[in-house]
């Protein structure tokens, strides 16, 4: 039975091996790209179904006591995010037939793809610190091999950067790992988190945590740390461009998540109030980004930001309101940011530039396109009836309630300028004249709008359909308040 | 001696950002890998040093070093190579393609 | 029954696209017609009860978990919007089909207005907070669809961007108020928020709610400063105007005012603020109106200031002031309605909407010109029996002068209101009798795009059933006031009184006002040339649309400044701001927890040869940085690597040593094989600033590392857990040497990982050496 947690990791990691093997034959790696990504939607579908109806599964891999082997904790909140990260591997592995060349395609992609999708899956399962470095490093290593695909000149450019900086944060990551490790003598999380509390986070532990907030920030894209993201995320081919934008930033995210609700929360006033400060400038700064320009792929890539910020701000404001309200944003940011990817993508296909100011008028040819992509852009603003109002309107009734007046303000008004980013290029490029020469480009953006439409389905069933999925989110919420939740689960096993 | 090791990594940790805040591609990988040598340095120096014999059971032997932290350098040490090198090699390529190995040079403003 | 009366229009807009491509031959219009009037008969079937009081409650459960649920509640306020968007609604479309050929795109005119119709009946009827924000946006939302209807045109699209920033501006300011109302009270039903309303006023952020909550009011019901998006929304095409911005969505500020009445209606500061700016936008934008030319553009700011008007009477929250802002907002939609509808209709027939151009309209257009009459006298509240409007125009003044049981602040304020309610409406009267006189009589002073001709009779029945309205409220206003404006002063005031409405008040102060108002009115409109410089001086740079253009362009524009000046593109950069963040936040955070300690009881005894290996290694690791040469680079380094490795041997860790040696080896031959392909070292120096910043980073950040090292090191809180790999190693994991049997065993995941690490790092090399773009270049 408690098997069944590996198979999220199992599943891509062997279909992403076996793929590396028939690379010759490409159109049999399509066909079990196809059949796979969509049955580890089904296993994972099934499996986080169980999970939230029978609690948490617990997997020592080799069958060793806790805390000495390494466990992976199969709990609501990882399988959500799992089941979410599937649900993109879906729609990107569809909308990749239709936007790659060959010669990408031909290059291991689909490899890289599926051992992204294992690594990621992995970050969020394990209940090891150790072993949540190394998931990293399979993530980012396999984020490298997509991000120079292709190799052109604009690529090898940004991915310099962006493996130098992660680089750093990788290497931070391992020394902190060793200072938490001198000081506690364990890396199991749920271990960690039980001694930890022991000593009230005493001493060293709230620097330590600090460092380790750094390491997430820097994979999250948080204020100050974010430069790296929007332009080494819009070098790429869309469909990794999407992948990154909905899956990299959220394991930052996700990560910070459960390290400062389960094991450093004994220090709020020092920890969680670096949060609140880091979320409040990313906010700003990341909208303002995303107001600055005039290329399409730019302003979505920008967006990653503020909605990092949301997230990081219901973190910090601790409550079990604004943590149902983060994890409820986590889902629907990771669907949405695919969703826009994959939107602006065949927008760019379509017409030919990315530069805005070249566009215009493509609703008349492209409805469905146009009309899809002004959904997303409401959901991306947090306009209700879709997913993303569920998540902001916690986040900031979280805010509120625990008196971060300013922050809320802050959250409402960034809210409105994200609105004002993405319905620019509503008006700009698919209202307006439209261009004569885009006619040649008909064919471009065949097969795009499928994948992105699926996703949107997804969006709009968050936001409608919020019962279902809201109930589950507030359990997790008030069961990431106390930290013996999770330590009893993994630790009892 | 712990502290002695302490400071050593530090001063690692020091050469490794001085080198990666240089220009120059090369500069910035043998930055990188300053950076490496320094966490993993660390990370033995986290265990306690010089105590007791190599954690290799022999009888008799009551007292050794702990193993935990050299299992997990081990690890980090062959990730770390593996990304050294895959850095080495994309920075031969972004000099082929991009005709500089000045990354002040590859700003890419070009691109708003 | 009621939620699916909500739900029908937007099944309706559901259907359109797909009845659109079915029928040709019949214009949609008639289809959709169905929609409006089916529920307006509904809604009439709740009169009764509502009259005596009865309410009506239905829920239907959407997010019970978070409290959210679409209850929909009708008494007198609700039911008197539904009627009117039900009302006005089916005229609208009835006009419409004749006013948009089947050569537009219906479809998506219909879609758009019926989500409107079902979005606004939403707002007016939800008793949950969350629900009505929700059907709020949505009006925004289809209101922006509706201007941009002709999305070509640039200046519908600005209009329609204008017109939702400012108001989903609003609507999140209005969030923000809705979610400490609900915190405040611990509910988010309306009704359970006004039984509790005492929580909220006497609650310290009860200034701040307020104001959010004033915010999404008054940009919905365009009052100054936030009327700047009105005329510009004019833009749609007109039954639009005639619905959403005239009669119905901009009513919806008016109508939260008047819904959350029973909470802040008694506090000077809404009355302050309501009144104040409501009083401000009466004058401001009937001044506006006299110096406009388009007919739209009178009318937009017309509305403006009736909406204005319609608002002070809130604010002074008397029960006469109330009746007399729900009578208005009865009779402004009906005279407001059918001029939209005539000015729609001289665009229509005539091909322009300039007044300066218009002119002797009467002898081409009798009917539409008769219309109009009324239309806009009793706009101007002109003292005849017959017209609506001078009969709420009065009730106005009256309310102005009678304040009972008022609070100090009340009583110094309101003995000015009178000459700002006298001041606007002079200026309602002229542009009024301007609009008709200017447009109907005189002579016709330019050729006009088209040969005028009198309107189709399906485009006048419109305007002519909301004209004859005008008349009947005015003759038998009681029968109106009591089946609709009683239940509704009941619901926005809690209580109601006396609301018979007469004709003939007297001799009293109201007539003299609008004898007043009759008389100044006239002579600035016979003396309206002389005026002209000073309506070109006046609104000149102050206007809001001039702010509004500036602050959206100022936002853009400095964002593009502020982001360019950080977002260099340059590593380096990047790299500083980082290790300088780094520095700030651990630097910080040790010296606020103190988290420094150093201990110097469990320590390894100091061994010579080590400390050489260490000064060796730190001296090599610093000559990397004055390397000339890279080869020379990659040995020091490698003397760094190697020196790693003894360290190692002398550590206890054989197995480390070994593998850091090979590795190293590896490593320092691809560096070299790499090296090879890669320019020498740049010989020109850096300049002393950038080293400086360099050295000071780079100590900083290896200082706090070694620190917080130390320290880590020194508070061993805990045995560390590998005892247990000690004892169980052979007996579990069949192994002598603990590290491997941790490897490949207690660890096994880590190991299998790290080799993929590899494999995935092979094949990316593999590929980024394989892969080039060839001549076929594949961005996407």
């Amino acid at each position: 039975m408690s098997n069944l947690a590996i198979l999220p990791i199992l599943l891509p990691l062997l279909t992403g091996i076996i793929l590396v093997f028939l690379n010759k034959r490409l159109p049999l790696v399509r066909l079990i790209t196809r059949i796979m990504v969509l049955v580890n939607l089904a296993v994972v579908s099934i499996i986080a179904f169980n999970v939230i109806q029978n609690g948490t599964i617990v997997l020592k891999a080799g069958d060793w006591t806790v805390p000495y082997g390494i466990v992976l904790v199969a709990d609501p909140l990882a399988m959500l995010l799992v089941v979410t990260a599937n649900i993109i591997s879906v729609a990107c592995a569809f909308y990749a037939f239709k936007s790659l060349d060959e010669q990408r395609e031909r290059y291991y992609f689909y490899p890289l793809f599926q051992l992204l999708i294992a690594g990621v899956s992995g970050a969020f399962l394990t209940g090891d610190l150790f072993n949540l470095f190394v998931f990293f490093e399979v993530l980012l290593i396999a984020s490298y091999g997509l991000i120079v695909l292709g190799g052109t000149k604009e690529q090898f450019r940004e991915s310099f950067k962006y493996i130098i900086i992660n680089l750093f944060s990788s290497m931070l990551f391992v020394t902190t790992v060793s200072f938490l490790y001198a000081v506690v003598g364990t890396v199991n999380m749920a271990q960690l988190a039980e001694r930890v509390g022991e000593v009230q986070q005493d001493g060293v532990l709230t620097t330590i945590a600090i460092l380790l907030l750094i390491v997430f920030a820097t994979k999250g894209a948080l204020f100050p740390l974010y430069f790296w993201l929007p332009k080494s995320y819009t070098v790429p081919p869309t469909v990794i461009s999407a992948l990154f934008g909905a899956l990299l930033t959220k394991v930052g995210v996700y990560s910070i998540l459960r390290v400062f609700s389960l094991i450093f929360v004994y220090n709020l006033s020092v920890t969680h109030q670096v949060l609140l400060i880091m979320a409040g400038f990313t906010l700003v700064f990341g909208v303002i980004g995303a107001l600055s320009t005039n290329n399409v792929q730019l302003i979505i890539a920008y967006n990653i930001i503020p909605a990092v910020g949301y997230m990081i701000l219901g973190i910090g404001v601790f409550s079990a309101t604004a943590l149902a309200g983060t994890v409820y944003y986590l889902l629907h940011d990771m669907i949405i940011k695919a969703a826009l990817f994959f939107l602006v993508g065949a927008m760019v296909a379509y017409a030919g530039t990315s530069d805005l100011r070249k566009m215009g008028g493509i609703i008349k040819n492209q409805p469905l396109l146009g009309w899809l992509f002004f959904i997303g852009a409401l959901a991306l603003a947090g306009l209700p009836p879709f997913s993303g109002f569920i998540g902001k309107l916690l986040i900031l009734r979280g805010a509120f309630e625990e008196g971060h007046y300013v922050l809320g303000v802050i959250g409402l008004v960034t809210s409105l300028l994200i609105l004002l980013s993405v319905i620019r290029i509503f008006i700009n490029g698919f209202w307006g004249e439209p261009k004569s020469e885009y006619v040649q480009n008909e064919n471009s953006i065949k097969g795009k709008i499928l994948p992105a439409a699926f996703l949107l389905v997804f969006t709009v069933f968050l936001g409608l359909g919020a019962e279902f999925i809201y109930p589950t989110v507030q359990t997790i919420a008030d069961q990431m308040i106390d930290p013996a939740n999770y330590i009893d689960s993994v630790m009892k096993e | 001696m712990e502290i002695i090791m302490s400071v050593l990594a530090g001063i690692l940790f020091t050469a490794g950002v001085y080198m990666i805040l240089q220009k120059q591609i090369l500069k910035i990988i043998i930055g990188t890998a300053l950076l490496s040598h320094g966490a993993h340095l660390f990370i033995i120096t986290m265990g306690k040093l010089n105590r007791g014999k190599p954690p290799i059971l022999s009888e008799g032997v009551t007292s050794y070093a702990d193993p935990l932290p050299q299992a997990l350098i081990l690890t980090s040490i062959v990730i770390s190579f593996g990304v050294t090198s895959f850095l080495l090699v994309l920075a031969y390529r972004t000099y082929q393609t991009n005709g500089t190995d000045n990354m002040e040079k590859l700003r890419g403003n070009d691109h708003e | 029954m009621l939620h699916a009366a909500v739900l029908l229009p937007f099944l309706a807009a559901f259907f359109i696209p797909l009845l659109y491509r079915g029928v040709k031959q019949v214009h949609l219009g008639w289809f959709v017609l169905l929609v409006p009037i089916l529920l307006f008969g509904y809604f009439l079937t709740f009169i009764q009860g509502v009259m005596q009081g009865v309410h009506t409650l239905k829920t239907f459960e959407w997010i019970p978990s978070l409290g959210v649920n679409v209850t929909f509640y009708i008494d007198g306020l609700g039911l008197f919007f539904a009627l009117l968007i039900t009302g006005i609604g089916s005229l609208v479309v009835l006009y419409s089909i004749y006013y948009l050929s089947k050569a537009e795109k219906l479809g998506h005119f219909y879609v758009y207005l019926l989500l409107f119709m079902g979005a606004m009946l939403g707002v007016v009827l939800s008793d949950n907070l969350f629900v009505l924000y929700t059907f709020w946006e949505l009006t925004s939302i289809s209101s922006f669809l509706l201007i941009g209807y002709w999305y070509q045109r640039e200046k519908s699209t600005s209009g329609a961007l204008k017109s939702m920033m400012i108001t989903v501006f609003g609507g999140l300011a209005m969030l923000g108020g809705f979610i400490l109302m609900a915190d405040i009270t611990g509910t988010a039903s309306i009704r359970g928020i006004i039984e509790n309303g005492e929580m909220i006023v006497n609650s310290t952020l009860f200034p701040f709610i307020l104001i959010l909550v004033l915010l999404g009011a008054f940009t919905k019901s365009a009052q100054f400063p936030f009327h700047t998006w009105l005329p510009d929304a004019m833009e749609a095409p007109t039954p639009v105007s005639a619905f959403l911005h005239s009669a119905t969505m901009v009513k919806a500020g008016i109508y939260l005012v008047a819904r959350l009445s029973l909470i802040f209606a008694g506090t000077d500061l809404f009355f302050l603020i309501v009144s104040g700016f409501g009083l401000l936008t009466l004058c401001w934008g009937s001044y506006m109106a006299v110096t406009q030319t388009d007919l739209k553009a009178i009318l937009a700011y017309s509305t403006i200031s009736q909406l204005g008007m319609i608002m002070a009477m809130l604010g002074f929250g008397t029960e006469l002031a109330i009746l007399a802002a729900v009578f208005h907002i009865l009779n402004h939609a009906t005279f407001k309605g059918s001029l939209f509808m005539v000015a729609g209709i001289i665009d229509h027939e005539t091909g322009t909407r300039d007044i300066r151009k218009l002119g002797g309209l009467f002898t081409f257009m009798p009917i539409t010109a008769t219309l109009a009459f009324f239309g806009t006298f009793s706009m101007a509240g002109f003292p005849l029996p017959f017209l609506n409007g001078f009969l709420s125009k009065e009730m106005f003044f009256d309310s102005s002068l009678h304040f009972e049981n008022a609070s100090t602040i009340v009583e110094a304020v309101s003995p000015f209101f009178p000459y700002f309610a006298v001041g606007g409406s002079i200026f309602t009267f002229v542009y009024s009798i301007m609009l008709f006189f200017r447009t109907f009589t005189g002579k016709q002073r330019e050729t006009l795009p088209k040969q005028p001709h009198e309107a189709p009779i399906g485009m006048l029945i419109s305007p002519i059933v909301l004209v004859l309205l005008v008349i009947i409220i005015a003759f038998i206003p009681d029968a109106f006031g009591h089946a609709l404006l009683s239940p509704m002063v009941d619901a926005i005031n809690g209580s109601v009184g006396e609301t018979h409405i007469k004709f003939w008040h007297g001799f009293g102060p109201a007539l003299y006002m609008s004898l007043a108002v009759l008389i100044l009115g006239s002579a600035l409109y016979l003396t309206r040339e002389k005026w002209q410089h000073v309506y070109k001086a006046l609104p000149g740079k102050l206007s809001a649309a001039k702010a509004y253009d500036s602050l959206i362009n100022g936002l853009i524009n400095g964002s593009r400044k502020l982001t360019n000046v950080y977002m260099t593109g340059s590593l380096r950069h990047y790299m500083i701001y980082i290790f300088v963040f780094f520095i700030a936040l651990v630097g910080i955070t040790m010296s606020v927890t103190g988290g420094f300690q150093i201990n110097f009881d469990d320590l390894a005894p100091i061994a010579i040869p080590e400390v050489m290996i260490a000064i060796v290694m730190a001296g090599a690791a610093i000559a990397t940085i004055f390397m000339k040469n890279r080869i020379a680079a990659i040995l020091v380094l490698g003397i760094v690597g190697y020196g790693l490795s003894l360290l190692f041997v002398f550590f206890r860790a054989p197995d480390l040593a070994l593998t850091q040696l090979i590795v190293e080896t590896v490593t320092v031959a691809l560096f070299l094989l790499c090296f090879y392909h890669l320019p020498n070292f740049d010989k020109k120096k850096e300049s002393k600033s950038t080293n400086a910043v360099n050295w000071v980073i780079s100590i900083s950040v290896g200082v706090l590392v070694t620190m917080v090292g130390i320290a880590s090191h020194s508070t061993k809180l805990f045995e560390p857990i590998s005892d247990y790999f000690l004892k169980n190693s052979y007996k579990l994991g069949g192994g002598d040497n603990v590290v491997n049997v941790i490897l490949v065993d207690f660890r096994g995941l880590d190991t299998m990982l790290e080799i993929l690490v590899l494999g995935l790092a092979a094949l990316g090399i593999y590929t980024m050496i394989k892969l080039r773009p060839g001549k076929k270049e594949g961005n996407d």
